[in-house]
């Protein structure tokens, strides 16, 4: 009886295991299988930028280059005015992620912790930009600036991007200050806190994971627009999504190697930052989850 | 002195009213918006052009470029927002809608008499009036991989529909890979049935102005497409980019394109390929009958403002001038619009260019729509109906009847 008892418990066992081996098993294919959806694109991106300009055409596609070349890199490197346009889109990208973070705190703290006549109509109001389709937003917007002398400078498109972040990013902060206690306010005021103190050397260095999030999707807006850039920007301050298409997508040709290349080049500072702050846009990105 | 001094103030105020009326008149800077001046190969050889015509003329030519797939837009929003001005390169499809904004001048004055072909003054000319100078004029025309050609037994090119739907056949035969004509099929670009529906003697829009489309010769044309689709003589989902690179991969016989359809396959196929491109016209119905195709081109319009006179000069320099056709024709393989260029032995010389010109641009009608500022509404209508033929939704003729209503409505 024991026997068989211990034999149906070592039964069990192996078929548990086996069980668990299954399910583990399924689990790293489905994994795998994911992984090969989401990266394969940009292991195709990155080939395509290191293959010869006559093989990337190739017929049957060649999933491993049988040649390399890094002319496509030094292509962008040695152009100038990509590289202007690189350096346009850190000032505007930068710009955009500054400002929407700078009045959305303020606005998301006021939104979260105070109450007032018109708080809700308000709140909703700012949504509303959000609501018309940019299409329409930029033609109003390029006859504005026009007017206002502002078309074609830095100014036209730090502006307008910070117009679309902005609601977004003070519902995101608004969210997080809700999930702060108003105990911890209240008992800073008894300790004679200034609104200011309050603000500035209490609830910021508390909510820097959601201010490092939303300077993240706002810098990520400013860095990856494209028709607002070439609209508004001109050939001086163009951003480099309308420079990239501008220079290599023409009339009859596209310079594939070239595009793959500078698209790299492009999104590695986006990645770079959201690997050097990974932990904070976690953090900022649950915790305003939770209650807003 | 009291007299002297009102003398002084008086010619000194004349004085800066003359500067003030010469700078008027004459503007030191004038603004050259193109999308060809920020491409490619074709960046350097006009920035060239505008550079040399700048330091002849003491004016500075300020380039403004936007991305081709943008630039209409772009232009209309510039326009709209009184921020274009000068010199504006524009494709012939575009001049209707660019002139119904009323932006652009007409230029009939400054064009010089006998120096243009008319062919090419007509392109730029919306309701009769000159709104750009032509720069370049050729076809939408249909070229063919001589050595697949050979390689499937077809000695020679095909004149009529049915010496054309045999040379499919034998391509199809030869290697069930190869696309034997890489049609248009994209709804996008299924504008390209036009020709077809000329070919089978259909038209779009007739001589009165009404839509005519629907009738018993564009029912035909729309039903020999699919039935080329339905025996997989053409494929699915062609635009002109996919074309264009299994052209030259060597994996298609014949497809329809601009006349760079031979520098670009040069461009793009491997280093090994052996590949001959031939200009083939539009096979007809009946022996006799005229090859048809749509124009091609590019113009350049003025805007009417204080810079016009000094930009239409440019626009007639960069345009007009024999020698600087030539020589975008020799760095671009784009033919030129003026009598004395075409003439030319090195235009004329080129045995490719002549068959085109000769044969296919010859007989080039312009398309349809482009009288009308809701052209690209109107190709968008026509496509959408012969892919609903594609797709087995609706009959040729129900299809052309739907659209032809639909473009009715957008005439009126």
């Amino acid at each position: 009886m024991t026997t068989s008892t211990q034999q149906l418990s070592s039964l069990t066992m192996v078929t548990g295991k086996r069980e668990r081996s299954t399910e583990r098993l399924l689990l790293i294919g489905g994994f795998i299988l994911v992984a090969v959806f989401a990266f394969f694109p940009i292991y195709w991106m990155l080939i395509t930028s290191l293959t010869p300009r006559d093989q990337i055409f190739a017929f049957p596609p060649r999933f491993v280059p049988t040649a390399i070349t890094f002319e496509y890199y030094a292509d962008f490197f040695g152009n100038p005015a990509l590289l202007k346009y690189l350096l346009n889109s850190f000032i505007v990208a930068g710009s955009t992620a500054l400002s929407s973070v700078l009045i959305g705190v303020y606005a998301g703290y006021s939104f979260s912790k105070f109450r007032y006549t018109g708080r809700r109509a308000l709140m909703f109001l700012i949504l509303s930009a959000q609501m018309f389709p940019q299409t329409l937003l930029l033609i109003t917007l390029y006859l504005l600036f026009a007017r206002l002398g502002l078309l074609n400078s830095y100014w036209a498109l730090i502006l307008s991007f910070t117009s679309f972040t902005l609601p977004l990013c003070v519902w995101m902060l608004k969210g997080y200050f809700d999930t702060l206690p108003d105990e911890l306010i209240e008992a800073a005021k008894v300790d004679g806190a200034s609104q200011f103190t309050i603000i500035h050397r209490i609830l910021i260095p508390i909510v820097r994971p959601a201010l490092i999030s939303t300077f993240l999707f706002a810098f990520i807006r400013g860095w990856n627009d494209f028709i607002y850039a070439l609209t508004l920007g001109g050939p001086e301050y163009m951003t480099l999504p309308p420079g990239l298409v501008l220079t290599y997508i023409g009339e009859f040709q596209t310079s594939w190697g070239n595009l793959m290349a500078s698209s790299l080049i492009v999104s590695l500072p986006v990645v770079l930052l959201y690997i050097l702050m990974q932990r904070f846009i976690v953090a900022g990105l649950s915790s305003g989850a939770v209650k807003g | 002195m009291r007299r002297s001094l009102v003398l002084v103030v008086v010619l000194v105020g004349v004085l800066m009213l003359s500067i003030s009326a010469i700078t008027a008149q004459e503007p030191q800077e004038i603004t050259f918006t193109g999308w060809s001046i920020n491409e490619g190969l074709s960046r350097d050889v006009i920035l060239g052009f505008a550079n040399t015509y700048a330091e002849a003329n003491s004016i500075t030519i300020t380039p403004v470029a936007f991305p081709f797939n943008e630039y209409l837009n772009q232009v209309i929003l510039q326009a709209n927002g009184g921020q274009l001005s000068g010199a504006v390169q524009l494709d012939v499809a575009w001049m209707a809608p660019m002139a119904a904004l009323g932006v652009l001048r007409d230029l009939g004055a400054v064009v010089p008499e006998g120096v243009y072909t008319d062919a090419a003054l007509q392109s730029c000319q919306v309701g009769g009036v000159q709104y750009g100078l032509p720069w370049t004029t050729a076809s939408i025309g249909m070229v063919a991989n001589q050595e697949l050609l050979a390689a499937a037994g077809i000695t020679e090119l095909p004149t009529t529909i049915e010496a054309f739907e045999a040379a499919l056949e034998a391509l199809e035969a030869y290697n069930p890979d190869v696309i034997p004509y890489a049609a248009m099929t994209d709804v996008a670009q299924l504008k390209d049935i036009i020709p077809w529906i000329y070919t089978f003697g259909g038209s779009v829009i007739a001589e009165d102005g009404t839509v005519s489309l629907g009738d018993e010769g564009s029912v035909a044309a729309v039903e020999w497409y699919a039935s080329l689709l339905e025996r997989d003589l053409i494929a699915a989902d062609i635009d002109r980019f996919d074309a264009r690179q299994l052209f030259a991969q060597g994996l298609v016989g014949f497809y329809d394109d601009a006349i760079l359809a031979r520098s670009l396959a040069a461009g793009n196929k491997p280093a090994d390929l052996e590949l001959t491109v031939v200009p083939v016209p539009h096979p007809v119905l009946n022996e006799g009958d005229a090859p048809q195709s749509l124009l091609w081109g590019h113009c350049v319009g003025v805007v009417d403002d204080a810079a016009g006179d000094a930009a239409a000069d440019f626009a007639l320099y960069l345009t007009g001038t024999p020698e600087v056709g030539i020589s975008y024709f020799e760095q671009l393989s784009l033919p030129p619009t003026t009598v004395e260029a075409l003439a030319s032995d090195v235009v004329s010389g080129d045995t490719y260019v002549s068959t085109w010109s000769n044969e296919v641009t010859a007989f080039a009608s312009p398309n349809p729509f482009w009288g009308y500022a809701e052209s690209a509404r109107m190709e968008s209508l026509l496509g959408e109906a012969v892919q609903s033929v594609f797709l087995g939704d609706a009959t040729a003729a129900d299809a052309l009847a739907a659209a032809a209503e639909e473009i009715a409505d957008l005439l009126n």
